[in-house]
């Protein structure tokens, strides 16, 4: 029975065929040919597929030749200035270097202050009620409108209960809510899975802002007991805002930036 | 349980990337692939619902299958637990199991989750997006596991590859220092092709090679060699032998070189033997000395005799061969399947089984007659003849020539035939003057010749082929007669048809045609050939009504007896040619009118109205396309 490396163990007794290497070489030569077809005679989802992955292949090749090509040619060695590097008749000077231009500004801006809230994200666009709300038909003949049922994304808090179904007038239903929120640190550039504590404002109504609606652009306040966060005076941070990024209900997450 | 020992039914594993490739595909294969906005909202979210769990069940299957595929160490024999152990390290195995089995949980509660999100999706586009996402999430966990994937499938592969050896049958282990001749003794006693080089440690892994002993079957174990080291400090291979050790219930011939060729002392193999000596415990034990062909046992020094010696009291027996010569190869083997045979039978009567066994076992033997004892009898003559026959001489043997000539040997088929010289190594040929010459071969074929003509002769002589003539009387001679002129004029009237036709002149059709075949014409042709025909009353032909000359040529309306104007054509018309007789036919006219009178009431197809049965036939409106759309059918 063959056991173990047993094809190993027979091309070192055998070899190989006498053409083995022949048909190799002439198979390979072939590839060019196999490719093509195939670029040519898919369509459909599996051309496109092909055609992306064919392309960054050529990409890298192109790219490669290049740098070869680079390393043949010799050209003459300008003499490259360093940056930073200053002529001699400028040495004396002071120059306000781009840093202490950014603190400058940063200093300004504290003075200013005024409520400016600086986001990432200034402008969004409002979303109005018939887009967050949609009209639940209720009582024995399905006339009266009077319920609404949120269509977005909300958070209820811990210890939440709904009001009696009589007089709720906002539906939140259970798989729309959320309680974590994948927080990036714009510094760090790293995501983490924070709960979420509560919706601090939301900039198209107060309203949804007191239904905990969240949509893009809402501040949120997240737990970051996580990341360790220690003040100057030593106490723990445990909680910061964060504004929503992406339109949650369409991603089935809620994906925010750090204000830090 | 042969299913524990053979590992080669495992599903491959794709890589991670293949992995998400092919469950996406299939995806977009088996589930619909249109909606638009315009459909109802429920029939959107179903249609996007419909390729989440798709996804997700796809998934599911095919993870589930590798973790049901890879065996699990806790379910198969020890001796593999062990041996997978030494080869893949049990925890990076079950690590690994056990990332795709979270894999899986995962990917079930995306799916859920999103599914539960699509409910509430309120246009196409929401619920486009949310399929995307969920999709995409379950793509992600597939490609954190890369690595487990890649391990697994190389796990599969060495697995695969691994002998079959049944751990509960009779097995014979052999083992003892690298280079010693183990793999060389297998290669003797059984198939098995293992490889055999100077350099230690050729055997890397476990070999199985069958052998027959008294009608059974014997596994026989390679290992790789041992160095004679603690545990810890083993390798891989040293391992693999340490687990079949430990776990084969075998027969274990401890293999030693005494011609020191493997480059370690007698010493250092007493010294190994002495280190490995626990996982000997209760299993039939046989010291092998190899290489005798170079030293035997009587030249060795008298400390090294002295080691051996320590052997032979320790009631462990030794025994010599050498794997060159062959010589004792076949005596060790008996050897230690006589002691393994012993061995598994004294366990077996311990065991409790063998009261089953026992009770069906019974030896039954003659019951003697009276006291005589009555021997094996050889007369005397023959008893002398079988020591005084000469051997027969050996015939010598092509093979034999072939050794003796060497390169002047060629094989000639010819040189025994049984013809006279000349003509012994003549070219036969094939054919001659048309005829197969096989078909004529015949050693007897002159005698028979001869005897055929001698037959002929007689046959000739005694007028056998003499011809006779016919004594026939006058209505036969009539009807020979006859018949000649009959076959001539049939001749004659090939012959005239085939000059007669002429291509290209055209032929009036058959029915515009004169009546060709006529009493009259009849009578004549026959009357030539001088058939009687006055006599009518036994013939079979009778005059067809003839067109008399004196019908008026101008067609009228004929008006028969009724008044009612019939055609000019004597045909009886359709309603008159079924059924015959009036009452019958007015009830049959009545039943027919019924039956068309409720379709024509409500203007229904009818029997004879074209009729399809099936306006869209499934074949036709039905099923993807394999490429392109279905615009158009």
């Amino acid at each position: 029975m063959p056991q173990n490396e047993h094809i190993e163990l027979f091309q070192k007794r055998y070899g190989f065929r006498m053409d083995y290497q022949e048909r190799q070489r002439k198979k390979k030569a072939r590839e060019h040919k196999l490719q093509s077809k195939m670029a040519q005679k898919l369509i459909g989802i599996k051309g496109k597929i092909f055609a992306k992955k064919r392309y960054t292949e050529k990409v890298q090749l192109k790219r490669t030749i290049k740098a070869h090509e680079e390393k043949k040619t010799r050209k003459k060695d300008e003499g490259k200035v360093p940056e930073g590097a200053m002529p001699a008749y400028l040495l004396d000077r002071e120059n306000t270097s781009q840093a202490k231009l950014l603190s400058s500004m940063v200093k300004q801006k504290r003075k200013e202050k005024a409520g400016k809230w600086d986001v990432p994200l200034p402008k969004v666009r409002a979303q109005s009620e018939a887009e967050v709300f949609r009209v639940l038909k209720t009582g024995k003949s399905r006339r009266k409108g009077w319920k609404r049922l949120v269509t977005k994304v909300c958070f209820v808090g811990e210890g939440f209960t709904r009001k009696p179904p009589k007089y709720e007038r906002f539906v939140r239903p259970m798989a729309l809510r959320f309680k974590k929120a994948h927080v990036t640190h714009p510094e760090l550039k790293a995501t983490f899975c924070l709960p979420i504590v509560g919706v601090k404002k939301n900039p198209s109504s107060p309203m949804y802002t007191s239904l905990g609606v969240i949509t893009k652009g809402t501040i949120i306040e997240v737990n970051v007991s996580e990341l360790g966060l220690v003040t100057q005076g030593g106490k723990v941070v445990w909680g910061k805002y964060a504004q929503v990024t992406n339109n949650p209900e369409n991603d089935g997450c809620i994906n925010a930036i750090l204000l830090v | 349980m042969t299913s524990q020992y053979n590992f080669k039914k495992i599903v491959i594993v794709p890589t991670a990337k293949d992995f998400i490739d092919i469950v996406l595909s299939k995806t977009q294969r088996k589930t619909p692939t249109v909606v638009h906005k315009q459909y109802k909202i429920s029939r959107i979210r179903q249609f996007y619902m419909r390729k989440v769990k798709f996804s997700q069940q796809t998934f599911h299957d095919k993870l589930s299958t590798i973790l049901t595929d890879f065996p699990k160490l806790d379910d198969i024999h020890p001796f593999y637990a062990d041996l997978m152990n030494v080869l893949y390290d049990k925890d990076h195995y079950k690590l690994a199991l056990g990332q795709i089995n979270i894999a899986l949980h995962l990917i079930d509660n995306v799916s859920k989750d999103y599914v539960r999100l699509l409910k509430y999706g309120d246009s196409l586009y929401r619920c486009k997006q949310l399929k995307k996402a969920a999709l995409g999430r379950m793509a992600t966990i597939m490609k954190r596991q890369a690595q487990s994937l890649q391990y697994l499938e190389q796990v599969r592969q060495h697995l695969s590859r691994l002998p079959s050896i049944d751990p509960n049958t009779r097995t014979l282990l052999i083992c003892g220092f690298p280079n010693v001749g183990k793999s060389s003794f297998i290669n003797k006693i059984t198939r098995a092709d293992v490889e055999v080089q100077p350099y230690a440690f050729t055997t890397k892994s476990l070999f199985v090679g069958h052998t027959d002993h008294r009608y059974l079957r014997w596994q026989v174990v390679d290992t790789p060699g041992i160095l004679d080291h603690p545990l810890e400090n083993r390798n891989t291979i040293e391992m693999q032998a340490i687990a079949a050790l430990a776990h084969l219930r075998a027969a274990i011939l401890y293999v030693m070189d005494i011609s020191e060729q493997c480059g370690h002392t007698i010493e250092q193999q007493v010294a190994l033997f002495e280190s490995i000596k626990p996982l000997f415990a209760n299993k039939p034990l046989l010291v092998v000395l190899n290489k005798t062909d170079v030293i035997r046992l009587e030249e060795l020094k008298p400390e090294q005799k002295t080691l051996i010696q320590g052997f032979i009291n320790d009631d462990i027996p030794v025994m010599e061969m050498s794997t060159l010569s062959e010589e004792g190869v076949m005596a060790v083997k008996t050897e230690a399947c006589e002691r393994l045979l012993a061995h598994r039978i004294e366990v077996k009567i311990k065991s409790k089984k063998v009261e089953g066994i026992l009770n069906r076992l019974h030896v039954a033997v003659p019951k003697p007659r009276d006291g005589v004892v009555r021997p094996a009898f050889v007369p005397e003559n023959v008893i002398k003849q079988r020591l005084t026959k000469e051997a027969k001489p050996k015939k010598k043997t092509e093979r034999d020539l072939e050794v003796e000539l060497e390169d002047d040997y060629s094989l000639d088929l010819k040189k025994n035939y049984d013809l006279p010289a000349d003509f012994k190594y003549d070219v036969i040929p094939e054919f001659w003057e048309g005829k197969n010459i096989a078909d004529y071969i015949d050693p007897d074929i002159m005698a028979k010749l001869e005897e055929l003509e001698r037959e002929e002769e007689l046959r000739i002589e005694s007028g056998v082929y003499d011809k006779e003539e016919e004594e026939m009387d006058d209505e036969e001679k009539e009807i020979h007669r006859l018949a000649g002129k009959i076959r001539e004029k049939k001749a004659i009237i090939a012959i005239e048809s085939r000059i007669g036709r002429s291509g290209g002149a055209p032929v009036m059709p058959r029915a515009g045609r004169k009546r060709e075949r006529s009493v009259s014409r009849l009578r004549s042709e026959f009357e030539e050939l001088g058939v009687d025909m006055s006599n009518k009353s036994g013939a079979h032909f009778s005059r067809t009504k003839s067109r008399s000359a004196s019908r008026p040529p101008i067609k009228k309306a004929r008006a028969d007896s009724t008044g009612r104007v019939s055609s000019s054509s004597r045909v009886t018309p359709r309603d008159q040619s079924g059924i015959r007789n009036v009452e019958l036919k007015a009830k049959a006219k009545k039943m027919g009118h019924k039956a068309q009178g409720k379709m024509n009431q409500f203007g229904k197809a009818g029997e004879a109205d074209r009729h399809i049965a099936v306006k869209m036939p499934r074949h036709l409106y039905s099923g993807k396309r394999g490429i392109g759309k279905t615009d158009r059918r």
